[in-house]
C-alpha cells in the first residue's frame, strides 16, 4: 500500500469498507475449547448413565474429568493468547461472559458438593435430623440432605454462555445446541436422577461438541483457503 | 459549502490502518501489516503520525523474548474517523449534484 497516495472520495469509502470486512474476518474461532467441554461432559454424563441404569461401578466419579479438563484448557487458552494477533470488541465480551460462566460453575459445584454436609451440620446443631417415610410400609429411614434438582440447575447454566455466544455471533449450531439445553432442563423437571445424566450427556453433545466440531471444521477449511 | 477533509486521514495507508483500528479492540502490527500489505517502515512512519495526532495509542511491551507493538484508536480517533466519515460522505453528495 503507498504512502501518502491521495484518494478520490469513492476510493476512500471503498477502502474503509475493505478494510472493516479485513477486520471482521481476521477472527477465527478454532472450536477446540468447545470440542473439549462437549466431550468431557458427554463422556461424564453417559457413563454416570450407564452407571445408575446398569447398576454398576466404575469406582470413582466420572465427573472428576471435568476437573481435569481445566489443565488442557489454560494450554488452550495460553496458545490462543499468543496466536492472537488482533482483540475484537465481540471478542473481549465474550471472553467476560464464558469467564463468569466457568466461575459460576465452579461455584455451583462447590454449593453442590457442600450443601449436604453443611445442611447436616446445622440440622445436627439444632439437634434435628431428617428421615423419609414410606407412606405403604409407615418404615422411617434416615434421609441425607441433598440438593434438589441439582442437574436442571446445571442445564439453564450450560445454556447461558452458549446461546449468549449464538446471538451475539449469529451461529445457529449454537442457537439449537442451547435451546435444546433449555429443552434438555424441562425434561429434566419430570425424570428421576438416572436420566438426568443422559441429558447432560445430550447437552454437552448438542451445546458443545457439535458446534465445536462445525466451527474447527470452519477454521480448516479457511486455513487451507489461505494456503 | 463543504468541509476538507481530514489531511491525516485522507492518505491511502493511514486510512486503512485507522478503518481496522476502529472495528477492533486494539491490534498487533503485524496484523495491521499484514492487512494493509504494506511494508514494515512505511507503517511505522505512517503509524507515528497517527500517534502524534493523538488518533492512536501504540504499546510497546516484549513477548517470548520479541518486541511486541500494539495499536489502539483513541476517542479523539473516533471521532476524527466519524467526522471524517461524515464529511466524506458530504462530498459525494455534492459531487452527485
Amino acid at each position: 500500500m503507498e504512502e501518502e497516495k491521495q484518494l478520490s472520495g469513492e476510493e476512500s469509502l471503498q477502502l474503509i469498507t475493505t478494510m472493516l470486512q479485513k477486520a471482521k474476518g481476521g477472527f477465527h474461532e478454532k472450536g477446540t475449547s468447545a470440542i473439549l467441554w462437549g466431550s468431557v461432559v458427554a463422556i461424564a454424563g453417559l457413563v454416570s448413565f450407564a452407571e445408575l441404569y446398569w447398576d454398576f461401578s466404575i469406582r470413582f466419579d466420572i465427573w472428576i474429568i471435568v476437573l481435569a479438563a481445566i489443565v488442557p484448557q489454560i494450554f488452550i487458552s495460553i496458545k490462543e493468547s499468543r496466536e492472537r494477533k488482533a482483540r475484537s470488541y465481540d471478542g473481549a465480551y465474550l471472553s467476560a461472559i464464558w469467564t463468569v460462566y466457568g466461575i459460576s460453575m465452579f461455584a455451583l459445584m462447590f454449593y453442590v458438593n457442600i450443601m449436604p454436609s453443611a445442611t447436616q451440620r446445622i440440622l445436627t446443631a439444632f439437634g434435628t435430623e431428617w428421615f423419609s417415610k414410606n407412606l405403604r410400609t409407615g418404615e422411617l429411614t434416615p434421609l441425607e440432605p441433598y440438593v434438589v434438582g441439582r442437574s436442571s440447575i446445571f442445564l439453564i447454566l450450560f445454556s447461558i454462555p452458549t446461546l449468549t455466544t449464538g446471538m451475539a455471533t449469529r451461529f445457529k449450531p449454537m442457537i439449537i445446541g442451547s435451546l435444546l439445553c433449555y429443552g434438555f432442563f424441562v425434561i429434566s423437571c419430570f425424570v428421576i436422577n438416572t436420566y438426568d445424566m443422559l441429558l447432560l450427556a445430550l447437552a454437552g453433545i448438542f451445546n458443545w461438541l457439535i458446534p465445536g466440531i462445525i466451527l474447527r471444521r470452519r477454521y480448516l477449511k479457511g486455513k487451507c483457503a489461505n494456503v | 459549502m463543504f468541509k476538507e477533509l481530514d489531511p491525516i486521514l485522507h492518505s491511502q495507508l493511514r486510512l486503512a490502518v485507522m478503518s481496522l483500528l476502529i472495528g477492533v479492540k486494539e491490534a498487533e502490527f503485524t496484523f495491521i501489516k499484514e492487512k494493509t500489505n504494506a511494508t514494515a517502515g512505511n507503517l511505522s512512519v505512517q503509524i507515528q503520525k497517527l500517534k502524534d495526532a493523538g488518533y492512536i495509542e501504540v504499546g510497546k511491551q516484549f513477548k517470548d523474548n520479541y518486541p511486541l507493538t500494539t495499536c489502539k484508536i483513541t476517542p479523539k480517533g473516533i471521532d476524527a474517523f466519524e467526522n471524517y466519515v461524515k464529511d466524506l460522505q458530504q462530498y459525494l453528495q455534492v459531487g452527485k449534484q
